[in-house]
């Protein structure tokens, strides 16, 4: 057996660039794998870590639902619970850090507050000990000392709605602090220096652990049927995990799902290099049959290619794989709202990855083997293979490695209970496999297309190359087909991506009434004297509305909403309706009684014009709105569209206490622009952030793009996997025709004409490919578009023409470079050594 | 009239490994226009080498070939290539065809290599006499696969005489043809020669495709051994060369 192995390694050695391009086809397939994998892994790890920060050992936590937070006298009732043994209050909210004299302001700081004497008992915040509940102590995140210089020592001075409160800060919690969001500037002071700080204020939350013995399920039914006179929230550790995971879900289902598919491309590759050689040395293997070598030993020997192919190139996949995962981290790191850790390579991880690998590799072998093994010694001697009639096996075998490679990527997949990711991608990855499958029957019809542009200018070239092209339709269907996949997966991405982007701008400037976004970090008072309406109202300034974002209660359902003043939307022309009359509908906001639901939620609520729907209000009562119109699209909240009712409903039903923002619309022309200066600077001395809805729309614009550059990024790999199997194939068909490239040398061809038949034979391939891939690409896009939408964008279809050409040019370039090594091989065949006849 | 095709003192050295092959040792030869010349000799004996200097697929370690008045073994790869395509012709044992391209492509395929519309009137009507010499007018549209092998050398002869060449060469045309299907390939040879006045250099071991031949040359060893006239005679009898042959002990 020893030597049958040292005859796979030969062989395999014989066609060192072959075998080196597949090991690296491999490599990057495997590599891309490992990535998502481990960037993966760490993104749960980092979800695990920061639900322990945030929640440590409490077992419960209830949650103020508005902004006003839970009285005093609901702790009281929470501790008098029976089975609550620690009950742990806080408060969050934003502030300003008072900037050094002459120094511009920084961006807020969120204040947690903590009652030092229970805090420590369920959250391990480090230095939590050293404060007390009215001492003027501070700790801040590592991250706010750095941005703004503070170290142990330092001074601060909190600003918000009470009076300035100056605190010494005293030590330093690791990373962002333990609360979410807000770019990790945080300072925990005691829970009196926050009342201080920003009035009188209700708790945001609070976290409590049961006593031992008792179950939480009995304690939360208990708390239940305690706590009245006002709205909460009653959550466990685990759903704060599910919602965070949930903001990773769609990222970590792509990745899976393009790595899975770069896996496949990779498969493409080794089943045609194994292919080659085995029509390469189908006449070795005649001898070795003739000479009494088993048809066991012939697949033992492809077999132990695949191997040797499979097994380097996992190995070069890890190597690979580690730094993409590094570069992938940092893309993750920078649109996660939580610190993700360095993706480390757990040991099962690298395991998995290799077995992948190999798994995959000798799949794609298998038919290779087989096809070896069949081979008889008498026909091998006096013929060549017959290429037409592999067609069917090989497509069997790609169902075969289909199948395979998915149950790799359901194995590997981020496991979420009960979500369409897995079944959305199966779909993406079967309409690849179902071209793939089709692309030998569509071969020579888009072949004539795509020689058409070369046979302006190269009659000869282009006949002759889409002939080679036909000459084994199976295999130029696998070569075309991985690049297919490719390309189908940058335009998919594209197409996705140009949606998305699109969606969310034109959504905000389909209902933000205004050029310009005044943002308060804290509710600013709407009552009559209110000085920050009358200062903003500048020359120049048309119309200057207030809009409140915040949650209600229907039905025990958490639903998004905003509070806008009708007039100005109807003056401003914003909202789209669907089904209502406009006019009355939007008046009728101001006076109160009626509400307008985006079209999504009505769908998803089955209701329409006239329905009464009931609501949880303050004092724990209820309110009952009238659905007066459904708009095409609500206002953004904080986890998809809001409904929208009037200001007065607002404030008396649902708490709210003021604008989080103010929409100004300029007069056109340079009144507009003085005006938008005027306010601007006006806005800072109010301690508003002005922000153009361009701006506002960029950012949207670039998170979405920086996330979607990743996926591409990954594409292109695919892409270049599929390139090396272009090399392989166009060797391939050069080697094959040798004696045919001979006569045409004979007969008159230049080297030259030779060389751009094989480019030309490259360019076809590009663009049938590019064709396919387009297709294809599109409609894998329309699936993939469900995968995003369910995370609640309905995102309405446009073509995204750029990135298709885009991906054609490149297909089509990254194929005919492709090319220059076979062609440059062909250029070079000995007339007389191509026509001796052996 | 000067020759058409002149060989002075060829020789050919092949390095195989660290030995070297002398498959020519010194040849001259001429042939004149509308001759039908056939080179007979032993395997090995360098009638394929000699034949592809010839015809320039390859240049000699020294002498020279002079085509038409043309040194062709000082010819640059592009412009020996060129004269190939516009002067000569080839017929080899066997792969001569494209095997996507149907017949009449195939005959066209000088033409098309050469940046010419096959499909013109002028170049259409030389591929269809073409084909008409080799008796294959009623599988035009057949592809190779389509073919017996007698036939797909016939359609290889007619690409080799559509451009109208100075010289066609052949190298063992028949040797992988029964008898009377090789006599199809001789006749079809024959009648260009006579009809059309198309010079051959016929390249085979087989006297009775060799007496074909107005004039045979003995190789042997890479040398010219014995140059045999025969004349042209229409029977193609090969008693005269056996026993001519056989004088001279061969
Ligand atoms: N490319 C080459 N490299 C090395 N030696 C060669 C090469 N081509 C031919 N030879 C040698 O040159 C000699 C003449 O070969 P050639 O092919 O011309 O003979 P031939 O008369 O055509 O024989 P056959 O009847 O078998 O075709 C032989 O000894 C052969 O081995
Ligand atoms: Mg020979």
């Amino acid at each position: 057996m020893r030597s049958l192995s040292s005859f796979a390694w030969r062989s395999l050695r014989a066609r060192r660039v072959r075998s080196l391009l597949t090991v690296i086809g491999i490599g990057l397939g495997v590599g891309i794998l490992f990535a998502a994998q481990a960037t993966n892994a760490s993104i749960d790890r980092s979800v695990d870590r920061t639900v322990k920060q945030l929640v440590g050992r409490a077992d419960l936590r209830v949650s103020a639902f508005q902004e006003t937070g839970l009285s005093d006298t609901t702790l009281a009732a929470i501790r008098g619970t029976p089975g609550v043994a620690i009950a742990a209050p806080q408060i969050e909210r934003r502030a300003y850090l008072q900037p050094p004299l002459g120094t511009p302001p920084k961006p807020p700081v969120t204040v947690l507050a903590i009652d030092p004497g229970v805090d420590p008992q369920i959250h391990d915040i480090a230095g939590a000990a050293a404060l007390t509940a009215a001492g003027a102590d501070a700790l801040v995140s590592q991250r706010l000392a750095a941005d703004d210089g503070l170290e142990v020592g330092s001074q601060l001075v909190i600003q918000a709605a009470g009076e300035p409160v100056t605190l010494i800060v005293r030590g330093m919690v690791p990373d962002n602090g333990p609360v979410l969001g807000g770019f990790g500037r945080t300072v925990v002071v005691g829970l009196d220096i926050a009342r201080r700080a920003f009035g009188q204020i209700g708790l945001t939350r609070i976290d409590l652990a049961v006593s031992p013995g008792a179950n939480p399920g009995a304690v939360a039914q208990e708390l239940e049927r305690r706590i009245s006179g006002e709205h909460y929230v009653l959550s466990t550790p685990a759903d704060l995990g599910v919602s965070l995971r949930a903001s990773t879900a769609d990222f970590q289902a792509t990745t899976a799902l393009i790595s899975a598919i770069a896996l496949f491309v990779g498969a493409f590759l080794i089943f045609n290099t194994l292919s080659m050689t085995v029509a390469e040395r189908f006449r070795e293997v005649g001898l070795l049959r003739a000479a009494g070598t088993s048809r066991r030993q012939i697949h033992q020997i492809v077999l132990t290619q695949a191997l040797i192919l499979g097994l380097l190139g996992s190995a070069v996949g890890l190597a690979i794989g580690a730094g993409l995962a590094l570069v992938m981290a940092g893309y993750v790191r920078s649109i996660a709202t939580i610190p993700i850790d360095v993706p480390a390579t757990p040991p099962e991880g690298i395991l998995l990855s290799l077995l992948v690998g190999v798994l995959v590799t000798v799949a794609a072998a298998l038919e290779p083997a087989w096809r070896a093994g069949r081979i008889s010694p008498v026909e091998a001697l006096r013929a060549r293979p017959e290429a037409g009639s592999a067609v069917r096996a090989r497509l069997r075998w790609l169902v075969l490695v289909f199948a395979v490679v998915a149950a790799a990527g359901l194995l590997l997949w981020p496991n979420r209970a009960g979500d369409p990711g897995p079944l959305r991608a199966l779909a993406v990855y079967g309409v690849l496999l179902l071209v793939t499958v089709l692309s030998p029957f569509l071969l020579r019809p888009l072949g004539r297309i795509a020689g058409l542009p070369f046979a302006l200018v190269l009659r000869a070239e282009e006949r002759l190359a889409r002939g080679a092209i036909t000459r084994d339709p199976s295999r130029t269907a696998l070569t075309v087909g991985a690049l297919t996949i490719g390309l189908a997966m940058i335009v998919a991405v594209g197409g996705v991506a140009q949606n998305a982007r699109h969606a969310a701008t034109a959504w905000l400037g389909d209902v933000i009434p205004g050029d310009e976004i005044l943002t308060s970090i804290t509710p600013v008072p709407l009552d009559d004297q209110s000085p920050v309406t009358s200062d903003l109202l500048v020359p120049g300034v048309m119309r200057l509305t207030p809009i409140a974002t915040f949650g209600v209660a229907y039905q025990g359902i958490r639903l998004d909403a905003a509070a806008v003043v009708g007039g100005d939307m109807l003056a401003d022309g914003r909202l789209r309706f669907v089904e209502g009359d406009r006019t009355s509908a939007l008046n009728g906001l101001d006076s109160g009684g009626t509400v307008l639901l985006p079209r999504s939620l009505a769908d998803r609520l089955a209701l329409g014009p006239g329905s009464m729907m009931r609501f949880s209000a303050i004092g724990a009562k209820s309110a009952d709105l009238r659905v007066s119109g459904i708009v095409e699209r609500g206002l953004p909240g904080a986890s998809g569209e809001s409904l929208i009712v009037g200001w007065s409903d607002a404030t008396s039903l649902f708490g709210v206490a003021g604008a989080d923002f103010f929409a100004a619309r300029f007069a056109p022309g340079e009144a507009g622009q003085a005006g938008r200066i005027v306010l601007e600077s006006r806005a800072r001395e109010l301690a508003l952030e002005p922000a153009s809805l361009e701006r506002v729309e960029g950012a949207v614009s670039d998170a979405l793009g920086q996330v979607f550059g990743l996926f591409d990024a990954l594409a292109v790999i695919a892409v270049i996997v599929a390139g090396l199997g272009i090399v392989n194939t166009l060797t391939m068909n050069v080697f094959e025709r040798v004696r045919e490239i001979g006569v045409l040398r004979a007969i008159g061809m230049t080297r030259r004409q030779v060389w751009r038949m094989v480019v030309v034979e490259a360019g076809v391939l590009g663009i049938v490919g590019a064709i396919l891939g387009c297709l294809t690409g599109l409609v894998a896009g329309v699936l993939m578009l469900g995968l995003v939408a369910a995370g609640g964008l309905a995102i309405p279809l446009e073509l995204p023409w750029l990135t298709m050409a885009l991906a054609a040019v490149f297909g089509v370039a990254v194929a005919m470079l492709a090319a220059f090594e076979p062609a440059r091989l062909a250029s070079r065949i000995s007339i007389v050594r191509a026509v001796q006849f052996e | 009239m000067p020759p058409i095709l002149e060989a002075r003192d060829l020789t050919k050295r092949y390095q195989l490994g660290g030995e070297v092959v002398e498959a020519l040792r010194g040849v001259s030869l001429t042939v004149d226009e509308g001759e039908f010349v056939a080179i007979m000799g032993p395997s090995g004996s360098g009638k394929s080498t000699l034949l592809q200097l010839l015809g320039g697929l390859d240049r000699p370690t020294s002498g020279e070939v002079v085509l038409e008045g043309e040194t062709v073994s000082k010819l640059s790869d592009e412009q020996a290539t060129r004269l190939r395509r516009d002067r000569t012709g080839f017929v080899f044992q066997s792969f001569n065809l494209i095997p996507l391209l149907d017949v009449t492509e195939n005959v066209a395929l000088p033409f098309t290599i050469a940046g010419q519309d096959p499909r013109n009137s002028d170049l259409a009507a030389r591929v269809r006499d073409a084909i008409e010499v080799v008796d294959l007018s009623g599988k035009q549209h057949h592809r190779p696969d389509q073919l017996s092998a007698g036939e797909q050398q016939r359609v290889a002869i007619a690409r080799a005489l559509v451009t109208r060449p100075a010289l066609l060469f052949a190298d063992e045309p028949t040797g992988n043809l029964d008898y009377t299907t090789g006599s199809e390939i001789l006749d079809a040879l024959w009648r260009s020669c006579t009809e059309r006045r198309q010079t051959i250099v016929l390249v085979t071991h087989d006297s009775k495709a060799a007496a074909y031949a107005d004039r045979v040359c003995f190789v042997r060893d890479g040398r010219v051994l014995e140059e045999i006239p025969l004349g042209r005679r229409a029977d193609h009898s090969a008693t005269p060369l056996i026993s001519r042959l056989a004088q001279l002990g061969l």
